[in-house]
């Protein structure tokens, strides 16, 4: 499976496609939305979105808002990664078409558990 | 002193406490509360975010170089040896103050918006700011959380 983790922090991607990594994940990374939206664009497919909220040039709900437009993105799961402020912003996300969410901090097992939850992990491996 | 919705003090060591529980030592009791007598940090680092409270507030993280580098390297769980870049310090401490500003606004009863983060050499302090220190300690280095209108 591919995942795409998009966040303007390097950090963040850095940690989240290691985690995605160990979970048997192939990784790409995005700097914020608009970066993301080209790389679909350009035909690279994906199984996982993994999205920050707060991000300049586009943030997350707006690319969730830009995917779920696009028929041919349909199965792109996405996870919103936010802080525990943004919690009452999720539920935007989710109605724009989000799957599900993890709140930072947040630790590996429960980034696991939420793609085991959406099927995208097998469910032995999860915590 | 003021903080932003009435947040003390213990609140935002608790945050804290959480965050590098969960982001950078990935077990908890590395944060503490600073034992010691004052806290005086050499040459700090800032990394802050601003809330659109009313009056806006902010929350700031300093610390010193060395402890900068030894968070980031904790945060990216790099090896003793590995060099740690600037940037590296710079992205990694942002995004801690990201998330410590994130669980902050989340106990505030209104709506408010969070600027992205900044990172700087040079403190963002002005005249007027009015911020409250929480001192900590982490593996016996000084961390220094400030919240309060600005």
């Amino acid at each position: 499976m591919r995942a795409l983790v998009i966040d303007d922090s390097r950090t963040m991607r850095r940690i989240v496609a290691d985690i995605l990594s160990g979970l048997g994940f192939d990784t790409s990374q995005a700097s914020n939305g608009r970066e993301a939206l080209d790389l679909l664009d350009a035909g690279d497919a994906f199984d996982l979105a993994c999205i920050d909220w707060n991000m300049p040039v586009m943030d997350g709900l707006e690319f969730v808002v830009a995917v779920r437009a696009r028929r041919e993105w349909r199965d792109l799961t996405l996870i919103m990664v936010t802080t525990e402020g943004e919690r009452g912003q999720v539920v935007r996300a989710l109605a724009a078409g989000a799957h599900e969410y993890v709140m930072k901090p947040f630790t590996p097992d429960a980034l696991a558990s939420k793609l085991a939850l959406l099927g995208l992990l097998p469910f032995e491996e999860s915590p | 002193m003021s903080m932003p919705g009435a947040i003390d003090a213990g609140q935002v060591a608790i945050i804290a406490t959480e965050v590098f529980a969960a982001m950078i030592d990935r077990e908890a009791g590395f944060l503490t509360t600073w034992s010691g007598g004052p806290l005086t940090v050499a040459d700090p680092l800032y990394a802050w975010v601003d809330l659109s409270t009313v009056p806006a507030s902010r929350l700031q993280l300093s610390t010193d170089a060395g402890t900068a580098d030894e968070v980031t390297r904790a945060f990216l769980t790099m090896g003793r040896v590995e060099p740690v870049a600037e940037a590296d310090v710079a992205d990694a401490l942002g995004e801690i103050a990201n998330v410590l500003a994130g669980n902050v606004k989340a106990l505030l009863p209104e709506h408010v918006e969070m600027t992205l983060p900044k990172v700087s050499w040079q403190s963002p302090s002005r005249d007027g700011a009015r911020l409250n220190e929480v001192l900590l300690e982490w593996r016996g280095r000084p961390i220094i959380v400030s919240l309060g209108t600005i």
